[in-house]
């Protein structure tokens, strides 16, 4: 998937395009599918121990429950009328994004990263050290770094 | 997840310049951001410049902070405001919490 940079003065309001392959839109649903992973509960408010029990905590566990709710029904939108995202224009299939729908996507995708790596026990992935992957633990592993890899090339339009 | 357990320094940078009053608010709470070896620099960098409407170069200086000393205070505030903004970033998914400051 590669951003297209330059004016696209025929949308009613100012859209990203990105060139995007077959095979990289159906990768890219695969993981829009796999959302919500990570836990309300992976959020903390504080690193003081006695917060993990106030309201504050609670205030933020619930503002996340209903960010997921509010996101997979912009996901499964997504999957209902993809012909608001994906576009065929000169021979070639775009993914077309406004900033909003940019911004929940890479939320969206983030969760599923983190989510992933929470999954596989939150390991150190800059250690050199091998990882103890399992037929089970692949497919998290797979995921983590395949939304990363949406995120890069999502962030090439604002960079 | 690395646990870091230093206490928290508020760089130069982000204090104060006016002389404190009775009526002003308490800005006595830290939003910090805490590294995890996750969260991709790109979008740590975007997701502040998203959250705090920071120019690229300051987002990049926080990043950089977290990722190379483990942490970055990245505003001192009121407690509305400091739980705002914690909400925010998380809902980004990025480790960040709010601190009474001491």
């Amino acid at each position: 998937m590669k951003f297209v940079p330059g004016p696209n003065k025929d949308a009613p309001e100012p859209v990203l395009i990105y060139r995007i392959n077959s095979a990289e839109e159906s990768l890219l649903l695969a993981m829009l599918r796999l959302y919500p992973v990570l836990e309300n509960s992976y959020h903390r408010i504080s690193r003081d121990p006695k917060a993990a029990a106030s309201a504050e905590q609670r205030l933020l566990e619930e503002s996340m429950a209903q960010q997921r709710v509010a996101h997979k029904k912009k996901v499964e939108a997504l999957f209902h009328t993809p012909q608001r995202f994906f576009k065929e224009a000169l021979g070639e299939r775009h993914l077309v994004l406004t900033a909003a729908q940019l911004e929940w996507l890479l939320q969206v995708l983030n969760d599923v990263r983190v989510g992933s790596w929470v999954r596989l026990g939150c390991p150190d992935l800059e250690k050199t050290a091998p990882l103890n992957v399992s037929r089970a633990s692949a497919r998290s592993l797979q995921a983590m770094h395949i939304c990363g890899q949406f995120q890069l090339a999502l962030l090439e339009a604002v960079k | 997840m690395p646990q870091i357990s230093a206490p928290i320094t508020v760089p130069d940078t982000e204090k104060e310049q006016k002389p404190k009053s009775k009526s002003r608010p308490d800005r006595g709470y830290l939003v910090i951001c805490w590294n995890d070896p996750v969260n991709l620099m790109d979008y740590v960098t975007h997701v502040f410049q998203t959250v705090f409407g920071w120019p690229k170069a300051k987002a990049e200086k926080h990043m950089l902070q977290v990722h190379q000393n483990g942490k970055s205070l990245l505003v001192r505030e009121t407690f509305e405001k400091a739980e705002h903004y914690v909400h925010q970033l998380q809902s980004y998914g990025l480790n960040a919490t709010m601190e009474r400051e001491e």
